[in-house]
């Protein structure tokens, strides 16, 4: 998953950046109004966390200028001003979430990420789909009962196909929600991290997990329970 | 308490007073001219009735051509007094008693007393004529008529008429008390529309407009262009209050959250000692920039608090030459991090009343402001002179100068004209805030502008203690 972080104060976007990262997200940091306009327009990201006070353009306008552009990507404010009125109005203008400062690192994580499952129709943190199941809170995936030691990107491309199951999801979709921009990729990399996940999904007797369609990405098969 | 004054009440009984001064006086005319119209009616009466006397003033039909009272067909006023007295001293006809000293011998009118009463007589002589056709011309007698009725009428008719001039101005005057009273009321109707409205002013609600009426009253627009005024000011130095208050809490809580981030950030896992040592020093930084948020609002707190007491001021001393080479000595490790030469040319023994640490805080201030500023390798000029009213410090630097549209707002505080080079280049946003307040306080004056040669030019007049006059000198740091 890949969110993007529009926040001014250097010192604190770096510590909420690497406290995102921990947490196994993909984060890009925009630090004025206009730069994170521009990023969150691309539609790439899983959710977007904003501050208000920006140089350049106000957070107001960023999300005003977000929802016009039918960009319905979750937002969740960070701001230090004070009064109910700017949260109902803020809320009303299509934001998804509030958060005041200072605000409790563990709580923005856990905001986030409600946000970003909400948004894709997921309702609590555990995702089973047939019978594999996988906790994002503990960040642990288990089949039929046997926990399953994952590398970090193979957790997070597992994430977000059991976060999509029977879509197919491209490659280049992969690309854009599980890396941000400071990260070396391409595409074969990502085959690669689907092949080494295939290989630990795969028990005797059990179905292929993630079906390979040609050209099109990949699919998560099997029943899911949500 | 005291007590309280009523325009309306004032004005009523002003006007009234008046009222009643001119019914007085108008009373007091109308009396005389009465008196005095009747006085003449009166005498025009006694006269007539005197003539009638004479009138009744008969042949007595006798040898002696005599003449005799007959008194037939003539009215006579009640209580009259007279007496017909021909010239041998006979007395023809008289009733009552004349008194003694009837002036008998001088015709005319006179007020005389009878029995506790005023009396007014009229002394009259007359010749009567006894058969003037006789062709001796007939016999003249001398006839002297002394008339008199009591005077008390005339003033009892005076005093009458007058009662009914008072009795008609006391029930005008209440009259005119009422539909004054009633009147005044309603014209200061105003007053009361301006006070209800006036009244409708509080904290959250600081909108005032002087109704119409008011408005358009002359005597009350002074009033109400003064409450306008006064209130949009109030409402400004309010409105800026709050806004202060808000970015202080804003930039405060903003502080609190990097804090709190960064120590959540170290403890989110178990991590290796220097992780730990790097995510403490990093947190002691953070926690660094909190302190020193904190302590420049307790100073610009500090500052802009009033002076107490004038002569506190007197005792304020500091040669700002001094400080400046002070300033300068503290900014050297920045000025060499950007290698930036700076230059002082300034007047010794300029003083001003401002407290030695302020006058740093200013110098520094400015100074750190000016070398962050500048181009990398470039020049910071400070120029310090005095005369005999003021001393002016200049500290001018070389970089890209400030934008046109922030100028009348940078002294504002936590003013950022461009955010990217605040926050991050370490200001709070209070620095020019401190100095301006510094300058204030000292009864001085602090400006910027863009320098025609680029960069930005900073401005400080302040009131001077005393000036010797000594050789300029100059001196060079150069800190490189």
């Amino acid at each position: 998953m890949r969110v993007l972080l529009i926040e001014d104060e250097q010192r604190l976007g770096e510590n909420i950046v690497a406290a995102l990262r921990e947490v196994g997200l993909a984060v890009d940091h925009a630090q004025d109004g206009e730069a994170g306009s521009h990023l969150a327009e691309q539609g790439v990201y899983d959710a977007i966390v904003l501050d208000l006070m920006l140089p350049r353009k106000t957070g107001q306008r960023v999300l005003h200028d977000l929802r016009q552009n039918k960009i319905h990507t979750p937002v969740l404010i960070l701001t230090a001003q004070e009064g109910k009125e700017s949260i109902i109005e803020l809320l009303n203008a299509g934001a998804d979430d509030y958060l005041g400062k200072p605000f409790d690192l563990g709580e923005l994580l856990a905001r986030v990420k409600a946000l970003i499952r909400r948004a894709k129709g997921v309702s609590t943190p555990v995702l089973v789909v047939s019978d594999v199941e996988l906790n994002t809170v503990n960040q642990t995936v288990t089949r039929r009962g046997n926990s399953i030691e994952l590398s970090p990107t193979e957790y997070r491309i597992l994430e977000y196909l059991l976060h999509r199951p029977r879509a197919v999801v491209s490659k280049q979709e992969l690309l854009e929600h599980l890396y941000d921009f400071d990260w070396e990729h391409h595409s074969n990399v990502i085959e690669a991290h689907v092949s080494n996940l295939r290989r630990k999904l795969s028990f005797a007797g059990s179905e292929p997990l993630i079906e390979t369609l040609r050209h099109r990405g990949y699919r998560l098969c099997g029943e899911g329970s949500r | 308490m005291k007590r309280s004054v009523s325009i309306t009440r004032r004005l009523v009984i002003t006007v009234l007073i008046m009222e009643l001064a001119s019914a007085i006086a108008l009373i007091g005319i109308v009396t005389v001219h009465e008196w005095r119209v009747r006085m003449k009616a009166f005498d025009a009466t006694i006269a007539g009735t005197t003539q009638s006397l004479m009138g009744a003033v008969q042949d007595a039909e006798d040898e002696a051509d005599n003449v005799m009272l007959d008194l037939t067909g003539v009215q006579l006023g009640n209580h009259a007094i007279y007496r017909v007295v021909d010239e041998g001293k006979r007395v023809l006809g008289a009733e009552g008693t004349l008194p003694a000293d009837t002036p008998v011998s001088s015709p005319g009118f006179h007020n005389l007393r009878v029995r506790g009463r005023t009396y007014r007589f009229l002394v009259f002589r007359g010749i009567r004529v006894i058969d003037p056709g006789k062709v001796s011309g007939g016999v003249r007698h001398n006839v002297e008529i002394v008339y008199g009725v009591p005077a008390g009428r005339v003033w009892h008719e005076v005093l009458e008429s007058t009662r009914f001039f008072v009795i008609s101005t006391v029930a005008l005057l209440g009259i005119t008390a009422l539909v004054m009273a009633w009147l005044v009321r309603k014209g200061l109707a105003p007053v009361y529309d301006l006070a209800r409205e006036a009244e409708q002013i509080n904290s959250s609600e600081w909108q005032f407009e002087a109704p119409e009426e008011a408005k358009s009253t002359v005597e009350l627009r002074p009033l109400a262009t003064a409450l306008e005024s006064a209130v949009a000011r109030l409402q400004r130095s309010f409105e800026q209050q709050r806004r202060f208050t808000n970015d202080a809490a804003h930039e405060l809580k903003t502080d609190v959250a990097i804090v709190k981030s960064s120590l959540q950030l170290l403890s989110m896992r178990k991590r290796t000692p220097e992780e730990y040592s790097q995510g403490l020093a990093l947190s002691l930084d953070d926690f660094t920039r909190l302190e020193m948020t904190v302590q420049k609002l307790l100073t610009l707190a500090r500052l802009e608090q009033p002076m107490e007491r004038n002569s506190l001021k007197e005792s304020l001393s500091c040669a700002l030459s001094d400080v400046l080479d002070e300033a300068v000595y503290q900014s050297k490790p920045l000025a060499e991090l950007k290698a930036t030469e700076v230059t002082v040319d300034s007047e010794k023994n300029v003083r001003v009343a401002i407290d030695n640490h302020d006058a740093l805080l200013l110098c520094s201030n400015i100074l750190l402001n000016a070398i962050q500023h500048c181009r990398d390798g470039g020049h910071v000029r400070i120029a310090l002179l005095g005369d005999d009213q003021a001393a002016r410090l200049t500290i001018q630097d070389d970089g890209e100068g400030i934008a046109e549209e922030d100028i009348p707002h940078v002294f504002e505080p936590f003013y950022r004209g461009d955010a990217s080079r605040s926050r991050k280049s370490g200001g709070t946003g209070l620095g020019l805030s401190i100095c301006k307040a510094i300058c204030n306080r000292a009864g001085g004056s602090i400006e910027i502008a863009n320098h025609r040669a680029g960069g930005v030019l900073v401005t400080v007049f302040l009131p001077i203690l005393s000036l010797q006059p000594e050789p300029t000198l100059s001196g060079s740091i150069k800190a490189r």
